[in-house]
């Protein structure tokens, strides 16, 4: 932060700036809007339910789902910020959080997959091993541009429709078209392109304990760079 | 003093936030600039840039998912 700012009121303070009365917008009563979330909350608990007697994994995968768009919409958490926003304004909070949880989500798959293997059981999750090449590049860089334009990631998209960001279902039908002609069309991708990478799964290379600390490694240092570009960018702005 | 208001309501992420920067350059010390915004990410990244360059800035929450975003120009 800058050394300015002594004089900011705390976020959600109102009357410390001046403005014209006639511009401030006349303020409708609001209802109150509890009772529809105890209601609510209740249906997903219902069908969550509902669902996990049917197959478990489906009501455990209904829950997750609903726990993870609930943190990512209460938090503003958004992939698409976390890689635009240190260019577009210099901020680089979102870019920590991001990998903050990358690190979090490492160790624990890490810990997953070491345990079964420690066991001698099949390594959950070697189906997502996929090759990495060129084309991942090029599939990254395209995906980037049409998530800034759209205005969010798969996630963001999904969560901002539910929150009620209409102009978004429009991100949200070519999302899906995307995704039916990508699906549809995956085998000659992958015949042509994507199976002449290879494949690489960390611990073969560098071995279990290798593979967490030079993951932990490379996430820190970016987390570092990232803390350090959001300072020097923060203090530029400021002057 | 001068008091602008900029009209984001259907815009999604970044275009407030660039809106509001080019509109913020126009301005003098002192005017105030408010953006009415809908997009609940615009809420998190024009308060943060606003502040990280030093205005003063207050959020209001005009009616629900609405919001405007009052800045005053400080430098």
């Amino acid at each position: 932060m800058s050394d300015t700012t002594e004089n900011t009121p705390a976020t959600g303070t109102t009357g410390g700036i001046r403005r014209s009365s006639s511009s401030r917008a006349s303020k409708k009563p609001k209802k109150s809007t509890i009772p529809y979330g105890i209601l609510l909350a209740l249906v997903i608990g219902g069908i969550g339910v509902a669902l996990g007697t049917v197959n478990f994994t489906l009501g455990f995968f209904w829950f997750t789902g609903m726990a993870f768009g609930f943190i990512l919409q209460k938090t503003r958490f958004c992939f698409t910020a976390s890689l635009r926003d240190p260019y577009l304004t210099g901020s680089t909070s979102l870019t920590k959080a991001v990998l903050t949880a990358l690190a979090i989500t490492s160790l624990g798959f890490w810990a997953i997959m070491y345990s079964a293997h420690a066991k001698g059981l099949p390594i959950p999750g070697q189906g997502f091993v996929v090759p990495f090449g060129v084309h991942t590049m090029v599939g990254a860089f395209i995906f980037g541009i049409g998530m800034v334009i759209s205005g969010g990631c798969a996630s963001g998209t999904l969560m901002r429709v539910g929150e009620g960001f209409l102009m978004q279902i429009l991100s949200l039908t070519f999302f899906i078209v995307g995704s039916v002609l990508s699906a549809a069309t995956f085998g000659w991708w992958q015949l042509n392109f994507i199976n002449q990478s290879p494949k690489v799964f960390l611990p073969d290379v560098l071995g279990w304990f290798g593979a967490i600390v030079v993951q932990l490694l490379i996430i820190g240092f970016l987390w570092i760079a990232a803390d350090k570009y959001g300072k020097a960018k923060g203090a530029s702005d400021a002057h | 003093m001068k008091e602008v208001t900029l009209d984001c309501l259907g815009e999604a992420c970044p275009v407030p936030l660039v809106k509001a920067q080019k509109a913020l350059e126009d301005l003098a010390i002192g005017d105030v600039l408010i953006v009415s915004i809908d997009h609940s990410c615009a809420m998190k990244n024009v308060p943060e840039w606003a502040r990280e360059a030093g205005h003063n800035v207050e959020i209001e929450e005009v009616d629900d998912g609405e919001w405007e975003v009052v800045i005053e120009k400080a430098k």
